[in-house]
């Protein structure tokens, strides 16, 4: 360290000139914070300008005109029920492959890898159509169960359309959320897979020996302990799936009411189409992010790593 | 009568293959059900004329591949992919590396310098794409209007759908996300670069220069490896940065091949032909992306 410490006592140019360089870097982002507090006309007259007062009519046209809550509550509830199903799902399948001795656990991780270089652009229609389908028995089946349930078929559609129409369930949002599970699935069986490796195995044994089924040895002594995995995972996959735009908008399409769905098709409509309104909706969605990068940046950095895999 | 120990190892089996179901199966279900089964779907619609809403395809056998190798649009979207994936490779295994040594170089803020080079690769695609295209907008965007205010006001036009420059904005959007990304990699790689090669360095009288071309660079070979294999296929996978800027605009300069099966199969119903595209491609990517990682591999094994 000889060769970093002989310099330290000069004043820090260096790192000066690189602090100036990251803020410059970032200047697109206190653009957009900038100019957010900003009416349209002040953006346009100059957008380097610190903010004249407080003007937070684009942050209430958000919460107003654009009903952004709504989707922001709906992406949360998105991210955590996907969370649920992959940090419950991945390490059982990881273990199970990794751990015990099955006949078929070499080949099924690689039929898992192999889902790591497979890109979106291939499935996107074909599981459209695989979704439709399914949507459409189930509708079938509803047809059939909903009379009994007292409910007949009106303007809506049949009986099936109608119970679903009642209800207020869609079934593109739990579309959306099969895919997003098993889109998941191969990179968090990967992790969990590594993870494992540096689990000692004399754990299990003695809970074997305790007479404890494979099941439940899974769940009281490894799933505990695969705790910093599953950090990394509810990381990585919460910030993707809260800032995922595309997937949500081909799956459910446009009038997904989902963050980032809502800002797409909303700001790019040419009559509130406002640069003040944009740069607020970009801050607000990006806020809880940011928010937990600054608060925990180590982890979150570690966290998104685990996608150099994907 | 069975033997008792007969009946138990059966008895252990079966309860083993139960226990691999129930820890496996949803996993398997899910994934085969909805990334395996749609790919496979796709690889049998490539020979087929389905529009991608009617429910009987018809098969055309080698027909959309034929189409293929006359399609212009496809040849275009092809050199413009290149064109992104060379940039963007270039970018992201070099630039990204030399900053990488630089930021190692910090004694103090380390952490504020490195989270803002990291940080917009936390946005959304749409927040930094929105971004962007403010800063080239032609008439409210701020580089024009800084262009303006220093007297430069002839070069200023529109960043995003100018003919000559329409490349370079998609290729600014995608480096400047993914910047924080591939430095950290290479900031990993060199921590782990053991300080006494530092010294003996030092030692033998290298400067700063000598110390990178001696020291760090060959040490930070397998991250060079993986950082331009990641941003090939970053570069080969281009699309929706596409989408929610430029979307193939001006003219047919920016589709990407990501792009042009989007627009062959949601935007145009040509599925059976977005399919035959979708497979030409990713077998072209694997097999690229398998010989570069092998190539620079052995190079690796070799220094």
């Amino acid at each position: 360290m000889i060769t970093r410490n002989d310099s330290k006592r000069r004043w820090p140019l260096f790192e000066i000139a690189m602090l100036l360089l990251g803020i410059l870097f970032v200047s697109p982002c206190l653009l957009a914070v900038i100019n957010s507090l900003k009416p349209l006309p002040a953006i346009r007259e100059n957008p380097f300008a610190p903010p004249n007062g407080l003007y937070l009519d684009s942050y209430r046209f958000l919460f107003t005109k654009a009903r952004l809550a709504g989707p922001m509550v709906n992406s949360l509830i998105m991210c955590i029920v996907v969370i649920l199903a992959l940090i419950t799902t991945a390490p059982m399948a990881a273990y199970s492959m990794t751990r015990r001795r099955m006949a078929s656990g070499k080949f099924l991780r690689l039929f898992f890898l192999a889902g790591l270089t497979i890109p979106f652009q291939i499935i996107m229609v074909p599981l459209l159509k695989e979704f439709k389908t399914i949507g459409a028995a189930s509708i079938s089946v509803l047809d059939r169960v909903a009379p009994a349930a007292g409910v007949h078929a009106t303007t809506y559609g049949t009986a099936g359309e109608t119970l679903l129409a009642q209800s207020g369930a869609d079934f593109s949002y739990f579309a959306l959320w099969v895919h997003y599970v098993s889109w998941g699935l191969p990179l968090c069986i990967f992790i969990y897979s590594g993870f494992m490796s540096t689990i000692p195995k004399e754990m299990e044994e003695s809970a074997a020996l305790d007479g404890c089924g494979s099941v439940s040895t899974f769940w009281r002594i490894i799933f505990p302990l695969l705790v910093p995995c599953t950090i990394t995972v509810i990381i990585f996959w919460g910030l993707w799936i809260w800032n995922d735009f595309m997937q949500a908008f081909i799956i459910v399409g446009p009038r997904a009411q989902l963050v980032f769905v809502q800002l797409y098709t909303f700001l790019t409509d040419k009559y509130v189409k406002n640069w003040s309104n944009i740069f607020a909706g970009t801050v607000v969605l990006s806020l809880p992010v940011t928010v937990l990068y600054l608060l925990m940046q180590r982890r979150f950095i570690k966290g998104l790593m685990a996608g150099a895999l994907k | 009568m069975n033997h008792p120990a007969r009946t138990h190892a059966r008895e252990r089996m079966w309860r083993e293959f139960l226990a691999s179901l129930v820890l496996c199966g949803p996993a398997v279900a899910l994934y085969a059900g909805f990334i395996v089964l749609p790919a496979l779907m796709g690889f049998g619609y490539s020979f087929t004329n389905w529009t991608g809403w009617t429910d009987n395809p018809g098969f055309v056998g080698l027909a959309n591949f034929r189409e293929l190798a006359a399609d212009t649009m496809f040849r275009s979207s092809v050199r413009f992919t290149l064109f992104e994936t060379v940039l963007l490779t270039l970018f992201f295994t070099f630039a990204t590396m030399f900053l990488a040594v630089l930021l190692d170089k910090l004694r103090v803020m380390k952490g504020l310098v490195r989270g803002m080079f990291f940080y917009p690769y936390i946005l959304s695609i749409l927040v930094s794409a929105l971004l962007f295209r403010y800063l080239a907008n032609y008439r409210e965007g701020a580089i024009n209007i800084l262009l303006e205010a220093i007297h430069l006001d002839a070069l200023a036009q529109n960043w995003m759908l100018a003919r000559e420059w329409a490349p370079y904005f998609v290729f600014a959007l995608v480096a400047w996300s993914g910047l924080g990304f591939f430095t950290t990699l290479y900031l990993a790689n060199l921590q782990t670069i053991p300080t006494d090669l530092y010294e003996a360095a030092r030692i033998d009288g290298a400067g700063p220069l000598k110390v990178f071309t001696h020291v760090q660079f060959p040490m930070l070979l397998p991250t060079i490896t993986t950082n331009s294999v990641l941003a090939l296929i970053t570069g080969i996978n281009l699309f929706p940065q596409i989408v929610v800027t430029t979307q193939g605009a001006p003219g047919y300069d920016t589709f990407t091949i990501g792009y042009y099966i989007y627009h062959l199969g949601v935007l145009n119903n040509r599925q059976g032909y977005a399919a035959a595209v979708s497979f030409v491609t990713f077998t072209a990517l694997v097999a690229v992306a398998a010989v570069q990682a092998s190539l620079l591999r052995r190079r690796q094994v070799a220094l």
